[in-house]
């Protein structure tokens, strides 16, 4: 089981670089998501992979193969690789079973194993006894299914999956998502995943890599991103925050304007610009007149509530801190403690106050 | 994986290569022939003298003689008049049928599209039975109800070609209007009205601004059609002593032939058309926005209340003189022995039918014009796929000079490619002047626009994904066209085989100066008849070449599940 290693890979388009300079290694038998906004190149970066693009720097191995190099193009036709496609791309003019079956002429399976392979992965993606339907007879789920069940069924060497789940309904989405990351724990094959959703990402992937105006910005454990976010983009990109540009003005603090903070720092130099990510969910609210029920060691600030918006499972409050000009998301629990207008002190724990480079 | 463990693999050139790139090249270097060839050569001759050298004493002749000069005056007043009538027939007709409770507007549709498939030059040939000053049966029926003496129309005049080019031409504006119309959703007018338009406000501000550009694009359309044609002046015009561009440069064809004449004469012919098809892009291209709010609004149906009925005779009146007086006076003189008397049974024979089918003459055009027919809609929908593959999956480099190179035959008139083509291949290295092969090289270029479109726009209907999910499965590039592109552009390539072999079978302009006595087509045939007065036999092929048409647009109407005029039928799916 090979892995994939991307160095320096560009695609221009015209004067636009979709893909700069990327960089990425997806190790043997990992599933790696490419988490992005669109237009950040991360469908652009799958599409070289598979060969259906030249790049124009950069490399394309897989194991010891090169696959894609500036001029040198192996087409997709021979790179064992399998891909499923946002639309599915199922052929409507074949039956299931042929359409999961096409793939299996070009591998060198006999004729003769071809059919219990098709009946084996049907059975795999829960489809079988559907062999004989159109795919315009399915549902948008089980089209999803023969999609990836026609991929698996040839064992690629590499999968690449160009958010697959985007035309599904939420629920029918979730139920996929668990779905893709059974199999993929079920068959191990080396993955590639592209998706702009970062819960999606995180559900599916083994590591994801967050790519930005064509290079990874940063690759890591799902977790690693949410809680060690190293640039500003990816702390926003990757679920709610609260950012502050602030200037440092201790070896462990931060300070803009009035508001000062502790952050999860020290060695920084007074005077240099830092923005400061702040998870709504990991900052306490409490009354403005008692403050015995917040964390202590923390930084407590006063505020008010300009805004506490039901969510049904959390209350998102907008709290203006007193003296500044600085306006917190703050996530609590149900019910809503405090009301527009109310005095509240705010906690926030020093090891929440995440420190960004203030140049991003 | 256990192969390819040495150090690093790098793919070998030829690994790397797209096998099947001789095929769209090939593709590719036969349209570039087919157009650049002779074209220029046609520009070539234009400016070369008997001795070889650059003159442009050619140019001078054409354009310095008064005769010629006329002919283009002649040309502009027919493109101009008949543009503004078909515009003033098609306009009103469009919006009755898009938008108002007119009765019967799924029949007007029909014979509208059966106006719109009549080769003109058949249309102008019953006219000729119909006012023409002496025999016409309409002149005929006048002067026995008043007593008259002389006629009541005179079809062979300036008026009398106007009209006929225009009933023939006004589907084009017809189109345009009703398919914008069809686009833009009352919620559009409706927002206005809400805003505290009146109902003329609405018009004059919304919906006629919206509509705009469909009208002049039409009108555009309609001139260009009226520029191109050499059937109806040929057959109304000639006889009323008056030559248009087209008819000059085909008597420029009589022996001796003065092809670098004809050249010269050609070009501001085709400069006229390139320019107009280019404003009628521009206009066009601007008209995204009716179509961008159009999407899913419901359209509102005007009530015309007392005017139903008025509306509804004058669009039948239009009809009769399209469709139902020509359709009649052919079938009676297919059946009639003398076509200019009343159809008695002493006056009924078959002998029109079996003079027809049985000549040699005629036979052998019927033989002729089928086999064109077939190669050309074959070759032509195996070349416009391709082509149309090539172009929309940018295959080769330039594919954008390729898909425009595929569609410039449309600036080019039917005489003007004849003159063209007679150039190129009069010379080595071809040879095919007198052969049936210049014929289906005429047609397979006159036909590439209307069969290319149609590719094109099959093609973009398939999601390139469905070809790449191929590909990545292990399948070339070839057998993905073979086995998923293919059957999924199934009744898209048989509609454009149907377009082309339409186009061919009623080809006039182009094989009038190419036939020869051995090569002779349908079109060429009703053409020689009348000139021997064999009028019963020009309607017997006549009937034969709509009979045929009207087939075939029959089985493509139920293949795309719309008509060819572009609506959708209710049940179609594409």
């Amino acid at each position: 089981m090979p892995g994939v290693v991307i160095t320096g890979l560009t695609k221009r388009f015209g004067d636009v670089a979709a893909v700069a300079g990327l960089d990425l290694t997806v190790r043997p038998g990992e599933l790696v998501a490419l988490l992005g906004p669109s237009g950040c190149g991360k469908t652009t970066t799958l599409r070289l992979v598979a060969g259906f693009m030249a790049p124009d720097a950069g490399e394309i191995r897989v194991g010891d193969r090169v696959l894609s190099s500036p001029g040198t193009v192996i087409p997709p036709e021979r790179r064992r690789m399998a891909m499923i496609f946002q639309s599915y791309a199922l052929w409507p003019h074949m039956t299931v079973a042929q359409n999961v079956a096409y793939g299996l002429r070009f591998g060198g399976t006999p004729r003769a194993e071809r059919d219990g392979k098709v009946d084996e992965i049907l059975r795999a993606v829960q489809l079988s006894g559907y062999g004989a339907r159109y795919p315009g007879e399915l549902s948008g789920g089980q089209q999803q299914r023969v999609a990836v069940a026609r991929a698996l069924v040839v064992e690629p060497e590499i999968l690449l999956l160009d958010e697959p789940l985007s035309n599904l309904d939420a629920s029918l989405r979730e139920e996929m998502r668990f779905e893709i990351r059974r199999l993929h724990e079920r068959f191990g094959i080396t993955t590639l995943y592209v998706t702009h959703d970062q819960a999606e990402a995180m559900v599916i992937s083994d590591r994801a890599a967050v790519i930005r105006n064509g290079r990874v910005v940063q690759i890591g454990l799902p977790q690693e991103l949410f809680e060690r976010p190293r640039t500003r983009f990816v702390a926003e990109f990757i679920g709610k925050t609260n950012l502050i540009d602030a200037v440092a003005d201790g070896a462990g603090s931060v300070a803009r304007g009035r508001l000062r903070l502790r952050v999860a720092a020290d060695g920084l130099t007074p005077g240099t610009p830092a923005v400061v990510s702040i998870r709504p969910h990991l900052i306490a609210l409490g009354p403005r007149a008692n403050t015995r029920t917040l964390p202590t060691g923390a930084n407590t600030l006063a505020g008010t509530v300009l805004r506490a918006s039901y969510l049904g499972d959390t209350v998102d409050y907008q709290i203006a801190l007193e003296e500044s000009d600085v306006v917190l998301r703050v996530a609590g629990p149900t019910p809503a403690r405090a009301h527009a207008g109310d005095p509240v002190t705010v906690a926030v724990p020093t090891e929440a106050c995440v420190l960004l480079p203030a140049d991003d | 994986m256990a192969e390819a463990s040495a150090a690093s693999l790098r793919p070998g050139r030829l690994e790397g290569l797209d096998r099947a790139a001789p095929v769209w090249l090939l593709a590719a270097a036969a349209l570039v022939m087919l157009i650049l060839l002779p074209m220029g050569w046609l520009a070539y001759i234009s400016v070369t003298g008997p001795r070889g050298g650059f003159t442009l004493a050619h140019y001078a002749r054409v354009l310095g003689d008064p005769p010629l000069q006329k002919a283009l005056w002649n040309t502009v007043v027919l493109a101009f008049w008949s543009g503004l009538v078909a515009l003033a027939i098609g306009a009103p007709m469009a919006w009755l049928s898009a938008r108002t409770d007119l009765p019967g507007r799924r029949i007007i549709q029909s014979l509208i599209m059966a106006s719109f498939v009549t080769p003109p030059f058949l249309g102008a040939f019953a006219w000729v039975m119909l006012a023409g000053p002496n025999a016409g049966y309409l002149n005929q029926l006048y002067r026995g109800l008043t007593g008259a003496e002389g006629p009541l129309l005179n079809i062979f005049s300036m008026p009398g070609l106007i009209f006929v080019v225009a009933i023939y031409t006004f589907p084009y504006v017809y189109i345009m209007i009703a398919n914008t119309l069809g686009l833009i959703a009352s919620d559009l007018e409706d927002a206005a009205a809400i805003l505290g338009a009146g109902r003329l406000q609405v018009a004059r501000t919304i919906t006629l601004p919206m509509v705009l550009p469909a009208i002049l694009s039409g009108f555009i359309l309609a001139v260009l059609q009226a520029l191109a044609l050499f059937g109806s002046p040929a057959i109304l015009a000639l006889p009323a002593g008056f030559h248009t561009v087209t008819t000059q440069m085909w008597s420029f064809f009589q022996y001796p032939p003065r092809a670098e004449l004809a050249a010269a004469f050609s070009i501001p012919l085709l400069l006229a058309t390139a320019l107009l098809l280019l404003a009628q892009k521009k206009l066009l291209g601007r008209r995204g926005y009716a179509a961008v709010g159009g999407k899913g609004g419901q359209r509102r149906i005007i009530r015309l209340g007392p005017w139903r009925l008025p509306a509804l005779a004058g669009c039948l009146a239009i009809l009769a003189c399209a469709v139902f007086l020509p359709y009649g006076i052919l079938l009676k003189t297919a059946f009639a022995r003398a076509w200019a008397q009343p159809l008695t049974t002493a006056n009924f024979t078959l002998e029109n039918w079996s003079f027809t089918f049985l000549h040699s003459a005629t036979q052998s055009a019927i033989v002729n014009t089928l086999e064109l027919g077939v190669l050309t809609a074959c070759v032509g929908a195996g070349l416009a796929t391709l082509l149309a593959y090539v172009t929309t999956r940018k295959l080769v480099l330039g594919h954008q000079v390729l898909g425009f190179l595929a569609v410039s035959p449309v600036v080019i008139p039917g005489v003007v490619l004849a003159v063209a083509l007679f150039v190129a291949y009069t010379r080595p290295p071809f040879l095919l002047y007198g052969t049936l092969w210049i014929l289906f090289i005429a047609y397979l270029t006159k036909e590439m626009p209307v069969g290319y479109s149609q590719a094109d726009a099959t093609m973009r209907g398939i999601h390139p994904e469905l070809e790449e999910a191929g590909r990545i499965l292990g399948a070339g590039r070839l057998r993905v066209l073979r086995e998923i592109t293919a059957p999924l552009a199934r009744s898209g390539i048989i509609a454009t085989w149907c377009f082309v072999f339409i186009g061919v079978i009623r080809e006039l302009s182009a094989s009038i100066i190419l036939f020869s006595p051995n090569t002779k087509v349908m079109s060429v045939v009703i053409f020689d008849l009348k000139e021997e007065g064999q009028f019963g036999a020009i309607a017997v092929l006549g009937i034969f070449m709509l009979v045929m048409t009207f087939a075939i647009v029959a089985a493509m109407q139920a293949l795309l599940g719309r008509d060819v005029m572009g609506a959708r039928s209710s049940s179609g799916s594409g």
